[in-house]
This record gives C-alpha cells, sequence and structure tokens, in this order.
C-alpha cells in the first residue's frame, strides 16, 4: 500500500526545550495511526509542524508524495490534510450547519451545494438533531462531532485527530471508538493523538510512542504494550493489569 | 437561503419611501444636514463593519481612508481640475492601494496589537499631510473653489442633493454587505473573526480573505471622505485626518450590533440623533455637561445591550410582524 504520510527526522525546538527531536514516522494509506506519550512528549508539537502551524528547525514531511513544510495551515488543508484540535475550536457564533459549511466551501464556493454537503457530514456525526443550534451551546462531545464534521466537509484524504476522546465518559468513549471506525470504512488515513488506551487498541493498526520529544517505539498494538521502554515511560507497570484505563490527564 | 418575507418587503419599501421623500418634505436646512450627517456615519459604518464587525478585526484608524480619499480628490480637483465624481473613484483606489502596506503591517497582530497598528498608521498618515505644505497646503488646509450649482463637479445649491449622494453611496455599502454577508466570503469573514486557527485549518487563507475584505472596507470609507470634503468645502489635515471619525466608525457599529447589516445604521441614528438633541438642550449651560451626558446613555447602552441594539430592533420588529423568532 502507498505511503500516505511520510515524516522525517522532524525536529524543532522553542528556545531550550527540544519539543521534537529526529522524529521520522509514515503512514499507509487507509491506515489508522495512533501518536502516543506524556503530557509533553511532543505529540501536538508535531500535527502542528505536519499541519503548518508550526514551521519545522529540520526534517520533511509530505503526503500523498507533495512535500508539506514551508506550507501555510490553509494550503496543507487543500492538499487534502484535515485536522481537529487539543482544545475544541468552534465558532461558536454560528449555527452547527453554518460552521461545517464554512468547511465545505473550500471545494465548492456555491451557498447551495455547501450546505448540502454540510448536512451530509453533519449527519455523518451524528449531530443533525443540532444543525441550527449555535457552536458555543453545544457539550464536549458535541463539539467534537462539530470538529469532525467540519473537517470532513473539506473532503479530506487524511484526517489528523487531536485527542478527541479527552474528556469524554466511557459510553461517549465508545460512541466516539465507533465514529472514528466509520471514517476509516469510509477510506480515509486516520492519524489519532490519543490517552484512553482502550480506544487506541479498539481503532489503531500501528503505534508510534513518544517522550519528551523522541520516538521510543513503534508497531502493532499487543507488541508496543507489552514493550518495557513504552510501561517505563508512558503505561506504567500498573497497565498489564488492567489496561482500561485513561493514562495521564486531559 | 430564506427569501425576504411579505413584510419584510413591504417595510423595506416604506423606508426606502420616506427616505426619498424626505427632502422634499422637511425643509429646515438644520434637519437636513443632520440626516446628512446621519447617513454618511452609517456608510462609513457599514464599511468599516464589514471588516470590523463581521471579521473582528477592530480597526481604529479608518479615518486614514477617509483622509486619503478627501484629499486624491481635492488634490485632483485644485490641481487638474478633474471632478470629484471621478476623484472618489480615484481616492478609492488611492485607499485600496494604501490598505496594502498598512494591511501587511498591521495584520501581523492580533488584537489589541492590531487596534495600536492601525490608530499609529492613521497618526503618521496626517503628520505627512501636516507637514509636507509643498504637497497639500500642509496645516492651513484648503477651502473648494465654490462653482455654484454644478452637479459634475459634485456641487450643489441645494442640501436634498447631498443627501441624495450619501443616501446613494449607504444603499452601495448595504448592498455590497448583504451580498457578501450571503456568500462564502461572509461565512469565512466571521469564521476568522472567531477563531483565526480554526478557520486556517479548514482551508481558510485568513491573510488573503483579510486583505480583500480591508481592500473593500478602504474604499468605501475613501468614498465617504471626498463627499464630506465636497459638502463642508473645506479639508485640511485636521479635519480629514480627524480621530474622531475612526471612533464613530467603530462606535456606531459596536452601540447598533457588530457584524449585522443594519447594525451600523441603527448605532448611527442613534448616536447622532442623541448627540444633537443635547447639544440643542444642554449646550447653552455649563461646558461639557452635554458630552457628559451623552457618554452615561453610551455607557448605559453598551451595559444594557452588549450585542448591540439590533437585538432589541429584532425583537421588536418580530412582534410587529407576529412571527416566532427565527434563530440567528
Amino acid at each position: 500500500m502507498a505511503e500516505a504520510l511520510v515524516v522525517r527526522n522532524l525536529s524543532k525546538r522553542f528556545g531550550g526545550l527540544r519539543a521534537v527531536q529526529d522524529v521520522s514516522f509514515s503512514v499507509k494509506e487507509n491506515e489508522t495511526m495512533a501518536l502516543i506519550g506524556p503530557n509533553g512528549a511532543g505529540k501536538t508539537t508535531s500535527f502542528n509542524l505536519i499541519t503548518g502551524y508550526y514551521r519545522p528547525d529540520s526534517g520533511s514531511v509530505s503526503a500523498f508524495g507533495r512535500e508539506l513544510v514551508g506550507l501555510r495551515p490553509h494550503s496543507v488543508c487543500a492538499l487534502g490534510l484535515a485536522r481537529t484540535f487539543q482544545v475544541a475550536k468552534p465558532f461558536g457564533a454560528m449555527t452547527v450547519l453554518a460552521n461545517v459549511m464554512t468547511g465545505a466551501f473550500l471545494r465548492d464556493k456555491h451557498v447551495d451545494t455547501a450546505a448540502a454537503k454540510a448536512r451530509e457530514a453533519i449527519d455523518f456525526v451524528g449531530l443533525s438533531a443540532k444543525i441550527d443550534s449555535p457552536a458555543r451551546d453545544l457539550t464536549t462531545i458535541d463539539q467534537r462531532r462539530l470538529e469532525m464534521a467540519r473537517a470532513l466537509a473539506t473532503e479530506p484524504r487524511l484526517l489528523l485527530l487531536d485527542e478527541v476522546m479527552a474528556g469524554l465518559n466511557p459510553s461517549e468513549i465508545d460512541q466516539a471508538v465507533a465514529l472514528v471506525e466509520k471514517l476509516s470504512q469510509r477510506g480515509l488515513t486516520i492519524v489519532i493523538v490519543e490517552h484512553v488506551m482502550r480506544a487506541i487498541m479498539a481503532v489503531a493498526r500501528h503505534i508510534v510512542v513518544l517522550d519528551h520529544g523522541q520516538k521510543i517505539a513503534e508497531g502493532a498494538p499487543k507488541d508496543i504494550v507489552s514493550n518495557p521502554d513504552v510501561i517505563r515511560a508512558y503505561l506504567g507497570s500498573g497497565y498489564a493489569q488492567s489496561p482500561t484505563t485513561e493514562i495521564g490527564s486531559a | 437561503m430564506r427569501a425576504l418575507g411579505g413584510w419584510t418587503r413591504a417595510l423595506l419599501g416604506l423606508l426606502v419611501a420616506i427616505l426619498l421623500t424626505l427632502p422634499v418634505v422637511v425643509k429646515s436646512s438644520f434637519a437636513i444636514d443632520i440626516c446628512i450627517r446621519i447617513l454618511m456615519f452609517s456608510f462609513i459604518g457599514v464599511a468599516w463593519n464589514l471588516m470590523g464587525g463581521y471579521a473582528k478585526q477592530l480597526s481604529l484608524g479608518h479615518v486614514a481612508f477617509f483622509g486619503l480619499g478627501a484629499y486624491t480628490s481635492t488634490l485632483l480637483q485644485i490641481d487638474a481640475g478633474i471632478s470629484p465624481w471621478i476623484g472618489m473613484l480615484a481616492g478609492g483606489v488611492v485607499a485600496v492601494i494604501a490598505s496594502l502596506p498598512i494591511g501587511w503591517l498591521c495584520f501581523r497582530l492580533r488584537g489589541p496589537y492590531f487596534t495600536i497598528a492601525t490608530i499609529a498608521t492613521a497618526q503618521v498618515l496626517m503628520l505627512i499631510f501636516l507637514k509636507f505644505r509643498d504637497f497639500a497646503w500642509g496645516a492651513e488646509g484648503t477651502t473648494i473653489p465654490n462653482l455654484g450649482n454644478a452637479p459634475l463637479m459634485m456641487q450643489f445649491e441645494s442640501k436634498a442633493a447631498y443627501y441624495y449622494i450619501a443616501l446613494g453611496l449607504l444603499a452601495i455599502a448595504l448592498a455590497i454587505t448583504y451580498r457578501i454577508e450571503r456568500s462564502w466570503l461572509g461565512y469565512y469573514l466571521v469564521a476568522i473573526g472567531e477563531d483565526e486557527d480554526a478557520a486556517e485549518a479548514i482551508g481558510v487563507n485568513a491573510p488573503r480573505v483579510k486583505r480583500d475584505i480591508y481592500m473593500i472596507s478602504a474604499f468605501l470609507t475613501a468614498m465617504a471622505g471626498t463627499f464630506y470634503t465636497q459638502y463642508i468645502y473645506f479639508i485640511d489635515p485636521a479635519t480629514a485626518f480627524n480621530f474622531s471619525i475612526s471612533i464613530e466608525a467603530a462606535l456606531v457599529s459596536i452601540v447598533g450590533g457588530i457584524g449585522t447589516l443594519w447594525g451600523p445604521v441603527i448605532g448611527t441614528v442613534l448616536l447622532e440623533t442623541t448627540s444633537t438633541l443635547l447639544q440643542s438642550w444642554l449646550g447653552s449651560s455649563t461646558g461639557g455637561v452635554q458630552l457628559t451626558v451623552y457618554s452615561l446613555i453610551l455607557m448605559t447602552v453598551i451595559l444594557w445591550r452588549p450585542t448591540g441594539l439590533i437585538g432589541v430592533a429584532t425583537e421588536a420588529y418580530q412582534r410587529l410582524v407576529r412571527r416566532k423568532p427565527v434563530q440567528a
């Protein structure tokens, strides 16, 4: 299978802090990959480097054969990479429909077609009942749904989900897992940053573990959970006994 | 999109009819003058609101474009005999060109820093016109030669003509806003105003959208500058680059309802009427009393309706036509 995203030797420093050091990984098309690690490991920084919010000090990022370093976030999105934010960023004053239409305008500037596409995306994430609500009135899980619908409306090939399950209760996590699986079945390549191990084990085929900005492990989920480095840095020795808890905090 | 309802059509028609016949009915030159001021500041407010209201880029330097419009048409008229009608468009073009470097500089900043930068650029422009006297008459300014009734030179003996020009300008600005509000651009502007990073994430080229709306806003504001100079037959840097014009452009929108079609108009009607009435009632008493009362009224309105008076107007209108409130 072809590579959807290839990250090579990516590095970024903030002053004296090496947020991301020489990280490389790749994601195959239609694969779901998880990026895990303790808080401050460089997961969100990696997302920001991939999607053009930060410029890397060195290294390269390419998606579907196109180099992304140097592009601004809107150009990265136009190339088919859509992301969500760790802290949801709804356009509060707009309705759910208007939020998602704003995403749909990327591919079609007509109001009617954008509205039709937006309705479809809203339906897909299960937010149709709230379609005319102002986005600021949504609950946490609905805000995450909205972010996903808005990203979907841009017709991405690769979706980067940044902690979409943080702060959700167990039944909401099940719903979110089902949604991520549905997205994957739709043919999307997904990179997911998450602390909820139960969710990661359910959706990811491949896991990359970061710690202090460096990649410390990579592989299939079953290998990762028994990797001694990963247990020491992130999962904790208790994980082997009860792998259902959320690790770290949101 | 929802089509205009029957009631809305009827009321809009009535409003237009009243506005068109007003100068025929009202003969007082003082009253017409107030109406012209209301129309002009509504126009400036609507122009400001495109960028300041929808995209929430709070500029307090819009007088830069007002002044550039005023000076461009006046220089063309006095030095080259070119009609201010053409000068008005030329002023708009000059303002658009000026908006590119100003925007390039100011849009690097966000929030209050952006606002301060816009104030600074307007002040710098005023200083340029103040200091370079060979170029444009310096601090003393100049009067516009009075040609009597010369419609082709935008000079009229009756105030009604100025009234209709201001009304026309306002109608154009409202039509432009109406179109933008309902297009992709309107959605993009509001998205940028809400969260620029999130807008970029879904493909909005925020710098370009802000640049484009700044150009439109600057063009319209410059037209007001030409109009005002022709109306008062005088120009100097202190008038053409008066900071209070920047303030008023923002204030009428904020009081009336930021990021709404009619907000700046409602805000101007309220603020201009209040200020004129207070001036005539209290202007002769102890100096400054009318300004104090004006400020108190302003504070009350903003505390009472922080999102602008448009909400009050909408509710009243919906009661009037007995409809269920529609979702904004």
